[in-house]
């Protein structure tokens, strides 16, 4: 589904951090984890634009969940949800809006179909982002930070949703934070400043020891 | 509202104080400055003159600025897509608005006579810039965290303007034309001093060569208050559609 040779992450006018080779197998759902500004944004990016001679994604069909939740402020919540068949000019069937009915209930916003989403809360626009990014049945779905703004209890019935509805998708999750590398994840590759490692599995961050030093850093 | 209504009436109630004992001191004759009663004097005595007068001007003003605002909405609208034809037409747009309108008046004149023409022209020259600007802005208001998001929904070039970019960009466009409702009232009078028959700009010219000052302060504060409530219009109009913003 995607392969990754020898792909140099670089912020502008600094010099390179790690040098990625990476290739991801279609239907697997992989959690990249990392430090803040070790650059796991701007590969998901990279991937995602598909402009870089280093970097082959074997689909068209993307979805992606950005760090911002990108919600046209004025729509409703059912609106931003079904958002690219609008901007598609797809004309809405049936089938399709009961999709986004039952999505919006999975995501805990069935209440609020019709409400403008400058009226949400920043977790409520996380969920309708998540919705979003699950609405659109890509192939390959990149999720940046998807849980970030959620708490505790939400995290947990958001990435059970996601195990439901991606299991036979490529998933790369992108995340700060090692409780989000779930066990709906096959595995967990870690990206630090030198070079992308792993596999990992939840196994090996049993203790913060252990992951500390596979992030080589503090937490 | 109502307490800076009065702060208005009272520092406005001052600064006529201020004004009639300058003319009652300095015993300034009455057709170098008049005094603010015989202005007040003139505006009622000469009511129905000024208000045909007024009608003129506000005809200029409010048309120009409709049609400075469509003309400039458009333009920012088939250039607001494209980089190289914003880099070919900026250079252009920013000669229009550098040359000054007293400059172009004669010729407008010349071209398009002593009618309502001519100063509708004016008038629309003046607006058409900051409306064209502002509208521009609102393009580039596009957020960078949208554009990734937007590029994988796979969306028609033409859809994702209707209704994404030319919302975003609705409030920019209104604040220009906020700023084009401040300066329309410029473009109608001095098409009215380089040539009409009508309007508060030929009032002015009129009574000032015949010495009649107070009709001349008079036309001025009818101008003023035209201006202001024009202004007061559009902003009132464009505050409806402030909730197509990013924030």
């Amino acid at each position: 589904m995607l392969k990754i040779n020898q792909f140099e992450l670089t912020y502008p006018g600094q010099a390179v951090l790690a040098t990625v080779t990476w290739s991801i197998i279609a239907g697997t759902q992989i959690a990249l984890l990392g430090r803040s500004g070790v650059g796991k944004s701007t590969l998901l990016r990279a991937i995602l634009t598909n402009q870089d001679p280093c970097i082959q994604v074997l689909t068209e069909r993307i979805a992606y969940m950005s760090q911002q939740p990108a919600l046209i402020p004025w729509r409703t919540v059912v609106d931003n949800l079904m958002l690219g068949a609008i901007l598609r000019g797809e004309r809405p069937n049936p089938s399709d809006t009961d999709r986004a009915q039952q999505l919006l209930q999975r995501v805990g916003l069935s209440g609020l179909a019709n409400r403008r989403t400058n009226t949400l809360s920043g977790g409520q626009k996380a969920r309708v982002a998540l919705g979003r990014a699950l609405f659109e049945n890509a192939e390959l779905v990149l999720l940046d930070e998807p849980f970030a703004s959620l708490d505790r209890s939400t995290r947990i019935q958001m990435a059970d949703l996601c195990g439901d509805l991606l299991a036979n998708k490529t998933v790369l999750l992108v995340t700060h934070d090692p409780r989000d590398a779930s066990d709906w994840l096959h595995h967990t590759m870690v990206l630090t400043e030198r070079e992308l490692k792993g596999p990992y599995h939840l196994d090996d961050f049993s203790n913060d020891r252990a992951l500390i030093e596979a992030l080589e850093g503090d937490l | 509202m109502i307490r800076s209504i009065g702060y208005a009436i009272c520092y406005i109630v001052f600064l006529l104080g201020i004004w009639a004992t300058i003319v009652w001191f300095f015993e300034i004759p009455h057709f170098i400055l008049p005094s603010p009663d015989r202005v007040i004097f003139t505006l009622f005595s000469r009511s129905h003159q000024l208000a045909q007068h007024a009608i003129t001007t506000g005809i200029e003003i409010i048309s120009g600025l409709f049609l400075g605002a469509i003309l400039g909405f458009i333009t920012a609208c088939w250039i607001g897509d494209s980089k190289l034809l914003q880099r070919a037409a900026m250079p252009l747009l920013v000669v229009s608005q550098a040359l000054p309108v007293f400059a172009l008046a004669p010729l407008l004149m010349l071209w398009l006579g002593y009618g309502l023409a001519s100063k509708l022209a004016m008038t629309t020259l003046i607006v058409f810039f900051p409306v064209t600007a502002a509208t521009l802005a609102g393009f580039r208001q596009f957020p960078e965290a949208w554009e990734d998001t937007f590029k994988t929904l796979r969306p028609k070039k033409k859809r994702l303007f209707w209704l994404v970019r030319l919302p975003l960009a609705i409030p920019h466009a209104l604040s220009g034309l906020r700023i084009a409702a401040s300066v329309a009232p410029i473009g109608a009078v001095v098409g009215e001093w380089v040539g009409s028959s009508s309007g508060l700009g030929y009032l002015m010219l009129q009574s000032n060569a015949r010495g009649q000052t107070d009709l001349m302060f008079a036309a001025l504060v009818v101008l003023s208050i035209e201006a202001v409530l024009i202004w007061s219009v559009v902003n009132r109009l464009s505050r409806r559609f402030d909730h197509y913003s990013t924030n």
